[in-house]
């Protein structure tokens, strides 16, 4: 399988620099589905254009990158336009990279976990195991679904920041299958310092951490695994600090958090996105407003508790569940977070069978992402239509998410259920019985 | 020692301005001739100097030269505050007081449109060098959205000595000054040397009021005017308590065509001689024409108006916005040097914080060449508290067009921070193109050294302090549909709601196998809950056990069968 995933690798990097050359790039940059106010290449230029004149880019509201990616934009944006374009496929060809290296090792991994619970399993449900031969082409699959997955091009293209983002998430995910899960704890503190919300992706590590160093029977919560808890978590907090104090000493006080995890956690902004933020706070009574973005601040967070709880023996996908989570509830996404869904979904092509509304997802996506530039330009251009075209357009492409992501979780759990219970359960006259979820 | 003039000027074919300048000059806190209610607001709020100018209409500086106070569009207010701390809470408050005192929305100067310009605005009084070169002290504000009528014609008067009785403001009638083309109310304060040693300072209070008038609509095509056709009265006293009160009569045009006369004969003809302008100034001794009837000043043209060139000032400005969309745009300002000679332009910007000017795209132009200025000034805003602030300091080359452009992207807004017509659009106030002109061609304000006009006709100085004031900008923003917070607020909740159900049900619920024949209905089910309650003990061994294969990890090969007996007690719930 190596020759056809280097095939689709190569032909996913000429298409970029290939579309690099259109007006592509500079279209997509403008676009609000794509950049948020947080991930836009221009507002990153524009904070540099303050700096260099000597003028504190966190003193107006334009520039909410963090002091790090400050400077890494600032090192970047030194160079010609046409190298800039150059280093984002690079970037691009790092983040393939990492992929294929995890689903390299996400494959073996994926065949230790079931090697050793495959006592437990139904004897019926042998035809439901995992086998070597689908692993080996992992690779393929996940470098076509990040080579050409539009979001993940249209991200590229626009030079929009959340790259770096999807890097470090990715590098995490890595480190957290090869077991390295202090390394893995320090990538998500990382990306948490870029972007916040990925503090939740400290639970799956510690778990996973948990499983990999248990020995015999323990139980999560016997007081060694929350030792291996607090180890993990402490971990990822003490190197959150340590960046936060770098930065500091970089920018020369603490100014930039309110212009970065204020404007996060406040969404002062109301730019159009394809979240549910932007109008919901619009429309927000000046009353309420402080209690709405709590609950829709923890909204984001809370999934957490229960999916840890439920997905307790697959960190993995605990991990990327909740990339869905803050990839849909975040308070300014972009195709950025699809994209990254989209790259990593092929790593669960097993489950896809057992998924019942594949069809409907699949339409809704194609259909919000021809129609969300439309109907903006329609609102915005040419005046004919208003707000609420470009609202309903975001809160469908929200549901087709939410769609897919708990289809993707219903179908792995009844794959669970049927690899303990089998998949033949008759009732007493013979007919099938049906499999429904109670409680 | 207070003293009213009024001048007249053709400032171009077919426009006729008048300005009534009224100055007081009184020692602190001597309040018989300055205006106590005033005087009380400037000292509670230690004001130094303050300038409100209330304006409705655009001076057009390339047809109409320089006005001899130049104001935007709207209320523009700057304040010097004396030393002292909080000043930003004193600016609050004397914005209230002033609201009240001159019956305009001046509160509406709040910290969103605030700045503190570090160059363009230096105290116009007595200062010393440390106190101005520190901007801390200095606020400036404008509304451009105000409107000017009546409202605010009446108290600009109460502060006058005489009041509107008697003198030359009898002769504001509110109802043709408002007919006119632009008008504009100014209250000047600001601290003067009372001698020429200069060991007290005293507080100089001037209030102006220009009115520009196409005397033409009214009269068979000639450009004749008189009291009576301007202001519908005529003069009939004159302030007693006024040292000086005269009438001028800009006349430097008499003898070339067009011609007129004025009735009656003035008293004498002035010559005011200043670098590169000399004007014939006519006066009028206000008290040698009252007897035996009143003044009514009259100018009669021999010929019918005719239309031609009228030579450019040395300075002006012209400011638009440019762009399509709601999204984004851009702001060009172009300023031209009609002079000979190269001069420094000091050009300041106040741009609300929902217009987000982007530093990056600023620039200067001039005939293609890209022109580095020798200073900038940029403050960005902060949303929804500070505005944006631009000061240039760049040179004008001669005879030549300097162009600054900047580029802009529209914020969006929460719906309550729309004004009440939301598709009217946002104003944005002028800038300020302030400089030093070597020439005082069409340049009628008086030097700022002196405070009474009669004392600048002579004037040797060879540098004159201009200030200019752009266009406002009529700027549309995307507006929400402001019919819709209930119904956003249910979908947006719904679409949460299906995630949080569909995550629930996955996270709490197991998958288990069941009959679904045996599956009631709802009333049966109500029936059974009600039931379920008294056998609760019952029910719960069957629960449990059929729970337990499905969550732990043994051998359950016997399971299906348990599963499908079991369902009799587990389908109700």
């Amino acid at each position: 399988m190596v020759l056809p995933t280097a095939i689709s690798f190569v032909c996913g990097v000429i298409l970029r620099l290939a579309l690099f050359r259109s007006s592509l790039p500079d279209w997509l940059s403008t676009k609000t589905e794509v950049v948020t106010p947080l991930t836009s290449w221009g507002r990153a230029m524009e904070g540099l254009a303050l700096h260099r004149e000597g003028i504190s880019p966190y003193s107006g509201d334009i520039f909410h990158e963090s002091p790090l990616m400050l400077k890494i934009l600032g090192f970047i944006s030194r160079f010609s336009p046409n190298t800039i374009n150059l280093i984002f496929v690079l970037l691009d060809i790092i983040q393939g990279m990492i992929l294929l290296r995890i689903a390299n090792t996400f494959g073996r991994h994926m065949l230790l976990r079931q090697a050793t619970s495959v006592k437990n399993y139904h004897p019926d449900a042998k035809k439901n195991l995992l086998r070597k031969e689908d692993l080996m082409d992992l690779q393929f699959y996940v470098t076509v679904a990040f080579s050409f997955n539009p979001y993940s091009i249209a991200t590229c293209l626009a030079r929009s920041t959340a790259v770096f983002n999807n890097i470090i998430i990715l590098l995490a995910l890595y480190q957290m299958l090869k077991g390295n899960s202090f390394l893995s704890a320090v990538f998500v503190a990382l990306a948490a310092y870029i972007s916040m919300y990925p503090i939740i992706l400290c639970v799956p590590v510690a778990v996973h951490y948990f499983l990999m160093s248990r020995k015999g029977g323990m139980h999560y919560t016997d007081p060694t695994a929350v030792v291996s808890y607090l180890q993990i978590l402490g971990v990822t907090f003490m190197s959150l600090a340590i960046m936060l104090l770098f930065s500091m000493l970089f920018v020369g006080s603490w100014e930039f958090i309110p212009s970065t995890y204020g404007f996060i956690l406040g969404v002062p902004d109301l730019t159009p996105n394809l979240g549910l933020f932007w109008y919901f706070f619009t429309e927000m009574f000046e009353h309420f407003r402080t209690f709405f973005i709590c609950v829709f601040q923890i909204n984001v967070v809370i999934y957490t508790i229960p999916l840890a709880i439920r997905l307790r023996e697959h960190p993995t996908f605990l991990f990327y569940m909740l990339l869905y989570t803050i990839g849909i509830f975040k308070s300014y996404p972009g195709y950025g977070d699809v994209g990254l869904m989209f790259a990593l979904l092929p790593l669960w092509k097993h489950v896809y069978q057992y998924m019942r509304n594949t069809f409907v997802t699949v339409c809704m996506f194609l259909v919000c992402t021809v129609f969300a530039p439309i109907q903006y330009y329609l609102w915005i251009y040419a005046g004919s239509a208003n707000a609420n075209f470009y609202f309903a357009i975001s809160l469908a492409f929200s549901t087709a998410q939410i769609l897919m992501a708990t289809d993707l979780l219903f179908g792995f759990l009844k794959r669970e259920f049927y690899l303990h219970n089998g998949d033949k359960h008759k009732l007493p006259d013979g007919t099938d019985a049906q499999i429904i979820l109670d409680s | 020692m207070p003293g009213r003039r009024w001048i007249t000027t053709i400032i171009s074919l077919g426009h006729a301005a008048q300005t009534f300048l009224i100055t007081i000059n009184s020692k602190v806190q001597h309040y018989h001739l300055f205006p106590k209610s005033l005087g009380d607001v400037l000292t509670t709020y230690k004001v130094k100097e303050l300038h409100l100018s209330q304006t409705q209409g655009l001076w057009k500086h390339e047809k109409w030269g320089y006005p001899p106070e130049d104001a935007p569009p709207g209320d523009e207010l700057w304040v010097w505050f004396q030393p002292h701390s909080g000043v930003d809470q004193t600016w609050a408050d004397l914005v209230n007081a002033l609201s009240g005192l001159f019956c305009a929305s001046l509160n509406f100067m709040d910290s969103k449109s605030t700045v503190q310009p570090r160059w363009s605005f230096r105290p116009a009084g007595l200062a010393s060098e440390f106190y101005s070169a520190n901007s801390r002290f200095v606020r400036y504000s404008t509304l451009p959205r105000e409107v000017v009528c009546t409202e605010n014609l009446t108290p600009w008067k109460k502060l006058l000595p005489c009041g509107s009785k008697i003198g030359l403001a009898s002769l504001l009638n509110s109802v043709k000054i408002y007919d006119g083309f632009y008008h504009s109310l100014g209250v000047h304060v600001r601290s003067v040397c009372q001698d020429t040693q200069c060991l007290t300072p005293a507080t100089e209070l001037k209030q102006t009021l220009t009115v520009v008038y196409d005397p033409t609509t009214n009269k068979n095509g000639k450009q004749d005017w008189s009291f009576q056709s301007m202001f519908d009265r005529t003069l009939q006293s004159q302030c007693p308590l006024a040292d000086t009160r005269k009438i001028y009569v800009d006349v430097t045009t008499q003898e070339t065509l067009p011609k007129f006369s004025l009735s009656p004969v003035p008293d004498f003809v002035l010559n005011q001689k200043r670098s590169g302008e000399e004007r014939k100034i006519a006066v009028y001794q206000i008290g040698n024409h009252l007897s035996p009837s009143s003044l009514n000043l009259k100018a009669m043209y021999e010929e019918k108006l005719t239309f031609s060139n009228s030579s450019l000032p040395p300075v002006y400005a012209n400011r638009f916005v440019t762009g399509y969309g709601l999204e984004r745009g851009g702001v060009t300002c172009m300023i031209y040097n009609t002079m000979s000679s190269n001069t420094t332009v000091i050009f300041m910007e106040t741009v609300p914080w929902f217009l987000r000017v982007y530093f990056s795209s600023l620039r200067i132009e001039n005939d293609g060449k890209e022109i580095k200025p020798y200073k900038i000034n940029f403050i960005p805003a902060k949303d929804r508290a500070n505005p944006y602030q631009m000061e240039l300091v760049f040179r004008l080359f001669a005879n030549s067009v300097t162009k600054i452009t900047y580029s802009f992207e529209r914020a969006f807004l929460k719906w309550t921070e729309y004004p009440p017509d939301a598709n009217h659009g946002f104003y944005v106030s002028s800038a300020v193109v302030s400089t030093v002109l070597p020439v005082a061609s069409q340049y009628t304000a008086t030097s700022q050294s002196v405070s009474l006009l009669e004392e600048s006709f002579s004037d040797s100085s060879s540098s004159f302090f201009l200030r200019l004031h752009t266009e406002t900008l009529l700027v549309s923003l995307p507006t929400p549909d402001f019919s819709m917070p209930y119904n956003v607020i249910c979908l947006a909740c719904t679409v949460v709601a299906i995630a949080f159900g569909s995550l629930h049900n996955l996270t709490t619920r197991d998958f288990t196998a069941s009959d679904p024949s045996k599956r009631k209905g709802l009333v049966a089910k109500l029936k059974s809950f009600f039931k379920k309650e008294k056998e609760s003990p019952e029910n719960k061994p069957d629960s449990k056990e059929e729970e337990i294969p499905s969550q732990k990890d043994k051998d359950n090969s016997k399971s299906e069968e348990k599963d499908s007996k079991k369902k009799d007690g587990n389908s109700e719930t």
